[in-house]
């Protein structure tokens, strides 16, 4: 069926309803990489063979992540006209007790954690019901109360390898809009409003990078996602590909629109196999309702998406580098300007934004710029999802406003340090970024704050370290991660790199003398200012945080014939 | 700002407080360096565009009382462009770069000279001691031989190998690679005499590049090996190449000594000579 008309979308909508809140229970089992590394399969399978074998009048699906990592296996049961639950630490075992309750109407209530009377998707609301006292509100679960999904609006709680049920809360509807009452300069102009900054770790204007591309000469251009998500600890882009796939693609189908782009690629590292796999499925649903092709919506409009997986190198995720990446050519940073907005891949003009920063554009599309300007602060608006992992309590998908400081975020939504420990810092934005210690966990989260405090956003690793931590080692695991990701085309990198992780083992090792931290500082600094790409001259940001944070650790590290 | 002859504009330019003239559109680099201005390089050939690896040429573009370290090769001249090459902070960020290079390449008297020029003589680095090494401890993994082998004889015989400090430069699979013309263009333009190569019988042997083996042409005239094979016939396939049948197959100083012999006995050529 190819969707042409708003009666269109419009009884597939209803369709997709349907399957969510269907007139018999349905189950849905947490099957993003998270659930299906405890054993979400697991549970899929035996309750799929219950089903078939029993013939039981049930909806069994796979949904993505709600973001509790920690809770996972996480399975929703939803009876028809009560509360969805959310069920936690679900055991493969479990299956038939949760299929056998959930046919008389009831679920087990030692395994729940919450339930969700209804649930507002921005898109569309789903109203459940009551029911199910006993069990907490959503609201009332720490780790939930505090954030604010705009991102995560639909993730665990609709199938990603199925289109209907994304269309049936409103999805694609934002797409419709565009194509069919907007102009393309309207929209980057509302996009340029909404105040969106690019959400891969430079924070640079998206509405504007856009209008650069859109303006730069030439008929063949490309739009690319950015799904090279390689931070240790950082997984916001897989979490977001996986559980809603959908939304990637509708955000690329109108920023495509509005650029007059008619290709589109989505550069996701190899290492993402799920994602790529629902991103197929997704890209296919999508063609066979005519949301990706020719004539779009019956607008005229042609655009379609290609996938190109990456292999395995961290420096891909640098504009130049994945440019050359795609083309078949050896990941290697070239020298900027020209910028990809100018030259990209094969040499056309390509506008390259992360995969959360296209996710941002149906609901901007949807509620307007005013209403997601609203969100976080001047400057820096709209919601940002964490990784939050590390030894903290709460491990998770994490979504807030910008400008929600590190305190909330590791204490209000992650209950602080894993089994009662003091938590000592945190790092941001991975191996590019700092670590900062509690006394700054005051710091808001935004691009400008956290460069103040000599660290970055990035994309949005949080990794949390508590009292055992050695920072001398965190800052050593770091370089060694940056050292051997490293292109190895400019020397400071290569070389550079090389020499602060021999260091580093020096001193960890206890041999270390006064005179190493000083080099340590003095190559630091080199090696950040003449680097070629952001790999380099962001690398020794962990070395130079921790010096300057928890100077006292290497101190005590130095071999006392070096004092 | 004047006009030249040849259509090219000149216009001023600031370098390190002093005005200069210069040509709207050179490389700053080449500019600095005509004038007299020293500024270091190791990855930068008139051939090939500019890399940026070397990070040696960084200098100081100065905008709007901001300055930005830039690569002097990348650089284009244009009016009102201002630069400093001297300041403290890269002078120091230049000594390290060399500190950097005499470990990674510490057999390599080049860099040995071009560091201690810039007053820097020893390394507080681990030296990078590989044994056997194909390059004899000389490369520095500028690319030039890389490139000039892929973008400007289109042989790609040779590439990078791995990443980061572990990137080596070499043949495929380090096997002797057939692809190889043996024109030597990678040691002509190494910057510091890394590649080994050596003329053996009636063979060119590329010792650096996994003892990959090129025959040579052998002058059907004096009977010397003069040529690599595949070289000379790609050069003979274009049509640009002007020889005349005659004297084609002949090694330079037979050709030359034809050339001599026709004047003297005034032979008649039947090929059209261009």
């Amino acid at each position: 069926m190819i969707i042409t008309s708003h009666e269109d979308l419009e009884s597939v909508r209803k369709r997709g309803l349907t399957k969510i809140q269907p007139k018999h229970p349905r189950i849905g089992v947490g099957t993003s990489s998270c659930g299906i590394a405890v054993g979400g399969m697991q549970i899929f399978d035996r309750m799929q063979e219950l089903i078939q074998k029993e013939g039981y009048d049930i909806t069994l699906v796979k949904t993505g992540c709600i973001g509790f990592c920690k809770e996972e296996p996480i399975v929703s049961v939803t009876i028809p006209g009560k509360s969805q639950v959310l069920l936690h630490k679900v055991r493969p075992d479990d299956a038939e007790r949760i299929i056998a309750l959930a046919l008389k109407g009831e679920i087990p209530e030692d395994l729940a954690l919450c339930r969700i009377p209804d649930w507002d998707h921005i898109t569309g609301n789903l109203v459940y019901g009551d029911g199910f006292e006993s069990v907490p509100d959503y609201g009332e679960i720490r780790f939930f109360s505090h954030q604010k999904k705009v991102i995560l609006r639909d993730s665990g709680l609709i199938n990603p390898e199925d289109i209907d049920e994304y269309i049936g809360i409103g999805g694609y509807s934002a797409a419709f809009k565009a194509l069919n009452s907007m102009d393309p300069d309207t929209i980057i102009e509302e996009v340029k409003k909404s105040g969106l900054r690019g959400r891969g770790g430079a924070g640079f204007p998206a509405g504007l990078k856009w209008e650069i591309t859109k303006k730069a000469p030439g008929t063949e251009k490309f739009i690319v996602c950015n799904a090279d998500e390689g931070d240790p600890g950082a997984y916001m882009n897989r979490n977001e590909m996986e559980s809603d796939p959908h939304m990637l693609l509708e955000g690329m189908l109108i920023g495509a629109y509005g650029m007059d782009v008619h290709e589109g690629l989505i550069y996701i590292r190899a290492e993402y196999p799920l994602a790529i796999e629902r991103l197929t499925l997704a890209l296919d649903q999508a063609r066979a309702y005519g949301l990706l092709g020719k004539n779009i919506l019956n607008s005229g409009f042609d655009f379609d998406i290609q996938i190109a997986t990456g292999a395995g190198a961290f420096v891909c995720g640098e504009s130049t580098a994945l440019a050359a990446s795609i083309e078949g050519k050896t990941g290697r940073p070239r020298l900027r300007p020209p910028r990809l907005t100018e030259k990209g891949v094969f040499g056309r003009p390509t506008d390259l934004n992360n995969v959360e920063t296209w996710c941002n554009v149906p609901v901007i599309i949807t509620k307007g710029a005013t209403w997601y300007s609203d969100i976080g602060a001047k400057g820096n608006t709209g919601t940002k999802v964490f990784s939050l992992v590390g030894k903290v309590e709460n491990i998770g998908m994490v979504e807030v406003p910008l400008g929600t400081s590190l305190r909330t975020i590791i204490y209000d939504i992650g209950s602080g340090g894993a089994g009662g420990k003091e938590v000592k810092a945190v790092q941001t934005g991975g191996p590019s970024g700092g670590c900062i210690p509690v006394r700054l966990f005051d710091t808001p989260v935004d691009f400008e704050n956290l460069n103040m405090v000599g660290t970055m956003m990035g994309s949005g690793g949080l990794v949390v370290m508590d009292e055992d931590t050695n920072m001398v080692d965190i800052a050593r695991y770091f370089i060694n991660f940056a050292s051997s990701e490293s292109c190895g085309k400019c020397v400071p990198c290569r070389e550079g790199l090389k020499h602060l992780l021999l260091i580093l083992n020096r001193i960890v090792s206890g041999k270390g003398t006064r005179d190493d931290i000083e080099i340590l500082k003095e190559l630091s600094d080199t090696v950040q200012k003449t680097s070629l790409c952001g790999l380099g001259q962001t690398a020794p940001n962990p070395v130079l945080t921790t010096l300057q944070y928890f100077g006292e650790e290497y101190e005590k590290l130095i071999a006392p014939e070096g004092k | 700002m004047s006009l030249l002859g040849n259509g090219k504009r000149m216009v001023t330019v600031t370098i390190n407080k002093n005005q200069y003239l210069a040509e709207e559109g050179e490389i700053f680099l080449l500019t600095a360096n005509r004038l007299g201005i020293d500024i270091p390089h190791l990855c930068y050939e008139k051939a090939l565009e500019p890399y940026g690896a070397c990070r040696l040429c960084m200098v100081d573009v100065v905008t709007c009382g901001k300055t930005d370290m830039t690569p002097a090769c990348t650089i284009r001249v244009q009016n009102g462009l201002e630069i400093l090459t001297d300041t403290p902070q890269i002078i120091k960020h230049r000594n390290l770069l060399f500190e950097l290079y005499l470990a990674e390449a510490p057999k390599s008297e080049v860099i040995k000279e071009m560091a201690a020029k810039y007053g820097v003589t020893k390394t507080r680095f681990l030296k990078k001691i590989v044994h056997d090494d194909p390059l004899q401890g000389k490369c520095i993994l500028c690319g030039l031989c890389v490139r000039v082998c892929e973008e400007i004889m289109g042989a790609s015989a040779i590439s990078f190998i791995n990443r980061g400090p572990y990137t080596v430069i070499n043949t495929p699979f380090y096997e002797h690679n057939p692809d190889c013309e043996g024109c030597a263009a990678c040691a002509k333009v190494c910057p510091t005499n890394a590649i080994v190569f050596e003329d053996i019988g009636t063979n060119r042997v590329m010792q650096s590049w996994s003892d990959t083996t090129v025959p040579l042409m052998i002058c059907p005239e004096c009977g010397k090996p003069f040529a690599p094979q595949r070289l000379m016939e790609k050069v003979l396939t274009k049509p640009e190449s002007g020889l005349i049948e005659e004297i084609k197959d002949l090694c330079p100083e037979c050709r030359r000594k034809y050339f001599t012999l026709r004047e003297i006995r005034k032979i008649p050529t039947n090929g059209g000579q261009a």
